[in-house]
């Protein structure tokens, strides 16, 4: 049943986060129609940096798959995606964070472990959701403006976002079982993504590893190849910030 | 061989930063007795009850529930399977309606006793649809008893059960407890600062004072063995010493000197006849004079 309680705990953050993200969606599908009456404006933007870039991403506009991927993979979802992530990670490993309901909490006759095994596995399943309803929006309405997506690509870059943010989930939930406080932990998480952000863009050649290049896809957007070494990096990072947090949790005194 | 005592602690410590909580504590609580576990704020007693449990762990020393180590994470989750507990701010989800907190709670406990939850749902008048963020003090105490007393657990820990109650939802609250106890095989072992609560139905009571245990017995062993011998001299009462066991305190006020003896008055009244006094009484002792003068003696 602690799954329940974790629902409870979690649920609105995770109902906005649904809603946010799959509106974010469903507005990107249908802003296509004007964004490609745009398009050629871009050719005459100048030729400084900023024009530079914006010719690049006009020039991977000109496809379906090439906007839908610039406007919501790379840039829509990988950012809110983040900032949910994080608020989920943090949202209830024990119950509403208070002191006195964990103390009715760690009562009950269960180890801490299947606690937080269950508070993991709810983040984990809710977070599944937010990754893929949103990328499903696309091949589902896309018909509706003359385009095609393909349902596997949603799944791929669905499963890119997941298993992505799933890193800064781990990330939010080891810092909660450290940090006292509601929103201590979620600002500290919040500023460590913003870092590896502008690390990200500073980094040049190095930032097609990072983790917001496997967030958003980008190998199997431009190769059509899985990035499984990211993937598989990205999990193992999350699997050892769990374990982490599992450590604390054990040892922590109510 | 069964285990002669549901809960027993051994110099019990436990150290947070430089404060130490628990410096020694001493505890026997036999099954079937109501416990009393008396002490100021902050003297240890929460603590002492978190260590029991599992939650937190001790500094030091030893303590046994049911005969398991609640060190151990696997013996105290069967310590939690065996044991309720009560905490002193009633904490409980607010997420959830009354019904739900019973059903999540049941969901634990395989022996839940269903009878009992139709019976103090009626007793205590608690609207299964109602949100637990709307219920008064004395509601969420009344649900966090229920949810206690339903387990058909061998233990109660009750932290302050009666705290912040009115007279009268504190009386509901007692009559409750004494009426389950004397229908079920259960030990109850209550912290509490409101000394008549605990004369009221502990049968047992050991008095904490700075993480240490200070008193300890059965309460009808105390009230008999503790007795107050007041001495009034002719003149200011002598700077005396007295060798007599158990002379627990010696006030001197003016003509007055005041003794508290905690094996019996026999032999300290025979030491005081020695200092001529002008007139000598002996008293007895109630609960509450033990523990301000035990108290006030640790100071």
């Amino acid at each position: 049943m602690f799954w329940y309680k974790s629902w409870l705990d979690t649920r609105w953050r995770f109902l906005i986060a649904l809603v946010v993200l799959t509106c974010s969606a469903v507005l990107t599908v249908f802003a296509y129609p004007k964004v490609v009456a745009l398009l050629p404006a871009a050719a005459n933007v100048g030729s400084g940096a900023l024009g530079r870039r914006i010719r690049e991403i006009a020039e991977l506009e000109r496809s379906y798959r090439g906007y839908v991927w610039v406007q919501a993979f790379r840039q829509t979802l990988t950012q809110l995606g983040v900032l949910f992530a994080v608020l989920l990670g943090t949202g209830g490993l024990l119950p509403s964070g208070s002191k006195d309901t964990a103390l009715f909490t760690m009562s009950l006759p269960a180890s801490r472990n299947e606690l937080l095994g269950a508070r993991v596995a709810t983040g984990l399943a809710q977070l599944a959701v937010l990754a893929w309803a949103p990328a499903l929006v696309f091949p589902l309405l896309s018909p509706a403006i003359g385009q095609t997506f393909t349902v596997g690509s949603a799944l791929v870059h669905g499963a890119c976002l997941f298993v992505a943010w799933a890193v800064f989930f781990s990330l939010a939930l080891l810092l909660s079982t450290s940090v006292r406080g509601a929103w201590g932990p979620a600002l500290i998480a919040l500023c460590a993504a913003f870092v590896l952000a502008a690390v990200d863009q500073a980094a040049g050649g190095v930032a097609a590893y990072s983790i917001f290049a496997v967030m958003s896809g980008e190998n199997y957007f431009r190769t059509g190849a899985l990035p499984w070494a990211g993937l598989l990096l990205s999990a193992a990072a999350s699997a050892a910030m769990l374990y982490a947090g599992s450590r604390r949790f054990a040892r922590h005194d109510f | 061989m069964a285990d002669p005592f549901v809960i027993e602690t051994v110099e019990l410590r436990k150290r947070y930063g430089g404060v130490e909580a628990l410096r020694g504590l001493d505890l026997q609580v036999p099954p079937g007795s109501i416990f009393g576990f008396l002490g100021r704020n902050g003297a240890g007693k929460t603590t002492a009850m978190k260590i029991l449990l599992g939650m937190t762990r001790a500094s030091g020393g030893d303590a046994r529930v049911f005969g398991l180590a609640p060190g151990s994470p696997r013996e105290s989750v069967d310590i939690r399977r065996r044991a309720a507990f009560v905490s002193e701010d009633k904490g409980l989800y607010d997420s959830m309606h009354v019904g739900a907190m019973v059903r999540f709670t049941a969901s634990f406990f395989p022996h839940w006793r269903a009878d009992l939850e139709r019976k103090y749902l009626r007793a205590f008048e608690l609207p299964p649809d109602a949100s637990i963020g709307t219920l008064s003090r004395g509601m969420r105490t009344k649900l966090s008893l229920l949810l206690a007393l339903c387990r058909g657990a061998e233990l109660l820990l009750l932290d302050e059960p009666t705290s912040g109650l009115d007279p009268a939802v504190t009386e509901q609250v007692l009559q409750a407890l004494v009426a389950y106890v004397a229908d079920e095989a259960t030990t109850v072992f209550f912290s509490s600062h409101q000394i008549a609560d605990v004369d009221q139905i502990a049968d047992r009571v050991a008095i904490i004072e700075r993480g240490r245990t200070a008193v300890t017995g059965a309460l009808d062993d105390l009230r008999r063995d503790y007795r107050r011998i007041q001495l009034v001299f002719d003149d200011a009462a002598p700077d005396a010493v007295f060798h007599a066991p158990g002379v627990a305190r010696v006030r001197r006020s003016g003509r007055v000197l005041t003794l508290l003896s905690s094996a019996g008055a026999e032999q300290v009244v025979d030491e005081a006849r020695a200092l001529a006094p002008a007139s000598m009484d002996v008293f007895p002792v109630s609960l509450k004079e033990i523990f301000l003068e035990t108290v006030n003696a640790e100071e």
